[in-house]
């Protein structure tokens, strides 16, 4: 944005004011704009939501073109999906102001509302979602042998099912991101189109790690096909933690400021980067490099931090945004039409 | 980008009504900072009008400013700025001690491309027949996302009925042809109501009257240059200001939240691609 346009208050700033300057002038220090009221209710649902979407895609895929054993990681994918997809909108709606409208939501579908989308999203998947559990339960003998439900359900081509749901699985994983982008809050729309595909990785790291943790609990699962898992969750970490890094890179010192400052630059750095990105990839590696496959257990705790640092994500990601909505200097910065916010 | 003449600026020869894209008979708000005396009677006549409680108040310590912010239960909200220092003051006391006392009577924009409109999810919100925006109350669930997606910090959830509220413009006054309670009331027509496109004109002239007083830092926020910018494409409530947006908590080149939407979709579903293909390559049978 080059503007050669003045106003009179800015011959009074000088020319030689930085924007750094020009954005520290505000009033009282107050936010500039409001910051929603977000809790741990949607810190939740965005990483059971992302959780759900992305085992489900996951799953589906590796039922589709695996071999026998890549059944157990679809059968895993659709149990987990299922079971994180249940409390989802549970937590939507209780944090909504008034509960009891939740169904307003459903009135319309607007493109340019992510949450809109989203909502919409979130019903097509939790539909295939069900309906793929309830396949699995059903062939796994869950839902009694003899009645015509669980017949009708063991007809079910389980795999046509799961091609189609995949992009709503991925879709579920990413919005998201797409949905704070969409706000005026400076941390989430600074480089507001990355956020989408940085809760995307997440969704995939998470969901591919929590397959990972299941079987490699479980007896009988052959050593190839962990590390075949393990491959697939050290590439979306690798991704997720350069695309973070880029990230944030590009946020600049003071709409950066609370992924570095105080305790939740803390949780950010030990937390989200260090033992939930950096520690499962180097656990994994150390083991590459001695040339063996890493122990069930290495696996299984590589997998559960991998897990709790996708959790830590969401919930620094949110906060650190509730917190730049609060500093007027992020606000301003952000808006101060020098700022290059092309991305 | 445009380029305009620096001693003109926002009332330059280029900018006329296309200055703001406000629809054809928009009706809104000039706020003049310069007129307002601080009185605070727009607060309370719209308080009044629209049925709203008092605020929990306190002493805040921002000059005379004790209600900080504009919120559920406070639809114009006067801001207090006082200046002290070296070419503070308007310029033709620039004899005098060198203070200024600022106060802006704030307000929803009604914004003519709103960010807030555009992220409800359940239609609540809507664009009124006369270009304003206004969240209707049967229809609102308290989501909370048209709080974020407001770049000017408008609306505001109720701890009590747990829905966003936010200035109507007086809807139910207008329908009336009657203009809004806070117009009404200001006894220094420091707020005037009308059509906008007799009101951007209005407004560039008391901009130049002021600039030709000596107060050259005057001019318009909210048309397409300042305020109005990135998407929104101009605000049917703008204001006259003589010092940064920022001084009275105003973004000063916002962009319309989105703006990028459609961008942030595309590498969305190009990473989910990305992602389904290192999954198919890693878990395929070989
Ligand atoms: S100022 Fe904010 S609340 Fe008012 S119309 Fe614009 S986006 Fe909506
Ligand atoms: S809080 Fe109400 S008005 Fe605001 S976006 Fe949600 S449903 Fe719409």
């Amino acid at each position: 944005m080059t503007s050669t346009y003045r106003r009179g208050w800015e011959s009074r700033r000088g020319s030689g004011r930085s924007v750094e300057d020009a954005s520290r002038t505000n009033y009282y220090g107050l936010p500039a704009i409001h910051k929603p009221h977000w809790n741990w209710l949607i810190i939740a649902y965005f990483f059971l939501g992302g959780l759900s979407g992305g085992s489900y895609a996951v799953g589906s895929i590796a039922g589709l073109f695996g071999d026998r054993e890549s059944r157990k990681i679809a059968r895993v994918g659709r149990y987990i999906s299922f079971l994180a997809l249940l409390p989802s909108p549970i937590l939507l709606i209780l944090d909504l102001g008034r509960p009891e409208r939740f169904h307003h939501m459903l009135r319309v579908l607007k493109v340019r509302s992510p949450m809109s989308v989203g909502v919409w999203v979130l019903l097509i998947f939790g539909a295939f979602c069900s309906l793929s559990a309830a396949g699995q339960a059903a062939q796994d003998g869950l839902l009694g042998r003899r009645n015509g439900a669980a017949r009708l359900l063991r007809a079910l081509p389980g795999h046509v099912v799961g091609a189609l749901g995949i992009g709503s699985g991925f879709a579920l994983g990413g919005y998201g991101g797409t949905l704070l982008s969409a706000t005026a809050v400076p941390l989430w729309t600074k480089n507001g189109v990355l956020l989408g595909p940085l809760f995307l990785l997440s969704a995939v790291s998470s969901a591919t790690a929590s397959i990972t943790l299941v079987l490699s609990l479980a007896r009988g699962t052959r050593p190839t096909t962990l590390a075949r898992l393990e491959r697939l969750e050290s590439l979306a970490l690798l991704s997720e933690v350069a695309l973070l890094l880029f990230t944030q890179s590009r946020l600049g010192r003071t709409i950066a400021r609370p992924l570095v400052k105080g305790r939740l630059g803390l949780i950010h750095h030990f937390g989200v980067l260090g033992l939930g990105l950096a520690a499962p990839l180097v656990l994994q590696y150390m083991a590459a490099f001695r040339g063996e496959a890493p122990s069930r257990v290495v696996t299984a705790l590589a997998s559960a931090l991998a897990l709790s640092g996708g959790a830590l994500f969401r919930y620094v990601i949110v906060t650190a945004g509730r917190l730049s909505a609060d500093d007027p200097r992020a606000t301003f910065d952000l808006a101060s039409g020098q700022s290059p916010t092309a991305w | 980008m445009r380029e305009l003449d620096p001693a003109n600026g926002s009332i330059g020869p280029e900018s006329s009504a296309a200055n703001t894209g406000a629809r054809r008979g928009a009706l809104g708000f000039v706020t003049d900072v310069t007129l307002c005396i601080g009185c605070k009677a727009c607060e309370v006549a719209c308080k009044q009008w629209n049925d709203l409680p008092m605020d929990d108040l306190g002493l805040t310590g921002h000059s005379y400013d004790n209600t900080n912010d504009l919120g559920a239960t406070t639809w114009r909200h006067v801001a207090f700025v006082e200046q002290f220092g070296q070419g503070r003051g308007s310029q033709s006391m620039s004899n005098a001690p060198g203070s200024n006392w600022l106060m802006l009577s704030d307000v929803c924009k009604h914004c003519v491309n709103a960010g807030c409109l555009e992220a409800c999810p359940t239609g609540a919100i809507i664009r009124t027949e006369f270009d304003t925006v206004v969240i209707q109350q049967d229809i609102c669930n308290g989501c909370g996302y048209c709080l974020p997606a407001c770049p000017f910090g408008v609306p505001a959830l109720s701890q009590t009925d747990g829905k966003a509220h936010k200035c109507t413009l007086c809807y139910d006054r207008l329908k009336d042809g009657l203009e809004p309670a806070c117009a009404k009331a200001c006894p220094t027509d420091s707020i005037q109501f009308g059509p906008i496109a007799e009101l951007m004109p209005r407004a560039r002239k008391r901009v130049t009257t002021l600039r030709e007083r000596g107060v050259e830092s005057a001019y318009i926020y909210g048309d397409r240059a300042v305020g109005g910018t990135g998407g929104i494409s101009g605000l049917n409530a703008f204001f006259v200001l003589i010092d940064a947006p920022e001084v009275y908590n105003l973004p000063n080149m916002p962009e319309l939240p989105q703006r990028k939407t459609m961008a942030s979709y595309l590498t969305t579903i190009g990473t989910a691609v990305a992602c389904g293909v290192a999954t198919y390559l890693t878990l395929r049978n070989r």
